[in-house]
């Protein structure tokens, strides 16, 4: 019975997959990503991996699900110059794409066959103690929590999840580097719906203090940094979507301090580790527990921070000055 | 033991009952507006039923509180953005009008 939800979940997620890529429309393309990113999610939890599972749907059904809904706005018919552009460029697609679909076409399927040589190789070595599930988990009590994923992410492997925190924080800068910072500052403008403003209130405390709860619960089981952060970038966003741009309203070096101080802390941190006699990210013992909270509750606020500030810009970057009292 | 079981079946079985009445609403009904009945039934009573079915085989307290409060917060959201969608597409159709009319 289970193998058939496998094989059902399977080729579902493939089937998504696919059809996200083919569909002829933008909008059938975003929501038939939606449905994959929850495939996905739900075949990793009939893999065991729930850490993944919570965020593949909160990143690629929530996070992503916000970027693509609000890029697709920008082709809605309301941007009327906008779509001029998307005909134009959905006009300029296949005249050259017919020339030479057959050398691209086959170097994809040649890639492709690579890589699933590479992933069925990988999956047959896969020795049968799992890997190193046993490594990691002889070492749980030395790493101050107790659920293994957490204990590689923010302690064996801390170099990686530093390095991660930085990725996430490169996109942003990569998001100014094409919009510019200029349009970063909009006049706060309050939505004037009461339903809305009711609805944000009350699920703003809610999602941080759920938030809250999945960082604390990382310490012994599914939940960490990268889940928290997502939930409290939701706050960000539906603060921002309800006309109250956080960016805009607290002070610019807060602004800077909040969205950085995830990967300077980590990083202060390692050097005083450096500094103790150790090696970077090597946390000592006896403060590994309380350390390591630190360093995710920073982490998270910094991811959450970044990510609310793409949004906020893409978001302002999309939407013309004249737009915005057409909205209410 | 039996009892509980089927009292489960019984409600994931409505619960899916709703959900496929409400996909069939979405892919039938003619305008947004019953679109959007359709599939804010499906949310709120497939859901619930769902919930409810769960929250009886688990039967312990705390996992039927979480799995209520699940079900209110999808609540609060689908109605949320019901409402959202429902209040663009009329501001839509009264500019039309507006265009039409003048």
């Amino acid at each position: 019975m289970s193998v058939l939800i496998d094989i059902i979940l399977a080729i579902l997620a493939v089937y998504l997959a696919l059809q996200s890529l083919l569909a002829p429309r933008l909008t059938q393309s975003v929501f038939l990503f939606f449905a994959f990113g929850l495939a996905l999610a739900l075949a990793w939890i009939r893999l065991g991996a729930v850490d993944v599972a919570i965020t593949e749907a909160a990143i690629a059904a929530g996070f992503l699900g916000v970027l693509f809904l609000d890029a697709l706005r920008d082709f809605s018919p309301r941007g009327s110059e906008k779509k001029e552009n998307l005909e134009a460029v959905q006009n300029a697609l296949p005249k050259n794409n017919t020339k030479s679909l057959l050398l691209p076409g086959m170097a994809l399927m040649l890639g492709l066959g690579l890589f699933l040589l590479i992933a069925l190789e990988a999956v047959w070595k896969i020795p049968d103690g799992g890997g190193l599930t046993a490594a990691a988990e002889a070492l749980l009590p030395e790493s101050g929590v107790e659920h293994p994923v957490t204990a590689v992410l923010l302690n064996f492997r801390a170099y990686d999840t530093w390095l991660e925190i930085g990725v996430i924080l490169l996109g942003l800068l990569a998001v100014f580097a094409v919009g510019g910072i200029k349009i970063y500052r909009k006049p706060v403008m309050a939505t004037q719906d009461p339903l809305l403003r009711q609805v944000i209130l009350f699920f703003t405390p809610v999602l941080f203090l759920f938030g809250a709860f999945l960082l604390y619960i990382g310490k012994t089981g599914p939940g960490g940094a990268f889940q928290a952060a997502v939930l409290w970038g939701a706050i960000g966003i539906l603060l921002h979507l309800g006309g109250r741009p956080v960016f805009s309203m607290i002070p610019r070096w807060l602004g800077q301090l909040l969205l950085t101080i995830g990967l300077g802390f980590f990083l202060i941190l390692g050097f005083l580790f450096i500094a103790g006699g150790a090696t970077l990210f090597e946390y000592p013992p006896a403060h590994a527990g309380v350390l390591i909270l630190i360093v995710e509750t920073m982490a998270a606020i910094s991811i959450a921070a970044a990510l609310t500030a793409i949004f906020a810009n893409l978001n302002q970057m999309n939407e013309g000055p004249n737009e915005i009292e057409s909205t209410n | 033991m039996m009892i509980k079981e089927i009292i489960t079946v019984i409600l994931l079985v409505v619960g899916c009952f709703f959900f496929l009445a409400g996909t069939l609403g979405v892919l039938r009904f003619p305008d947004l507006f019953s679109r959007l009945h359709a599939l804010t039934k499906a949310d709120n009573l497939g859901l619930g039923f769902i919930a409810a079915g769960m929250a009886v085989y688990i039967a312990s307290p705390w996992a039927a509180l979480k799995i209520f409060f699940i079900w209110l917060f999808t609540l609060l959201a689908s109605s949320t953005s019901c409402y959202l969608i429902a209040r663009f597409q009329k501001e839509q159709n009264h500019s039309k009008n507006g265009k039409e009319g003048g």
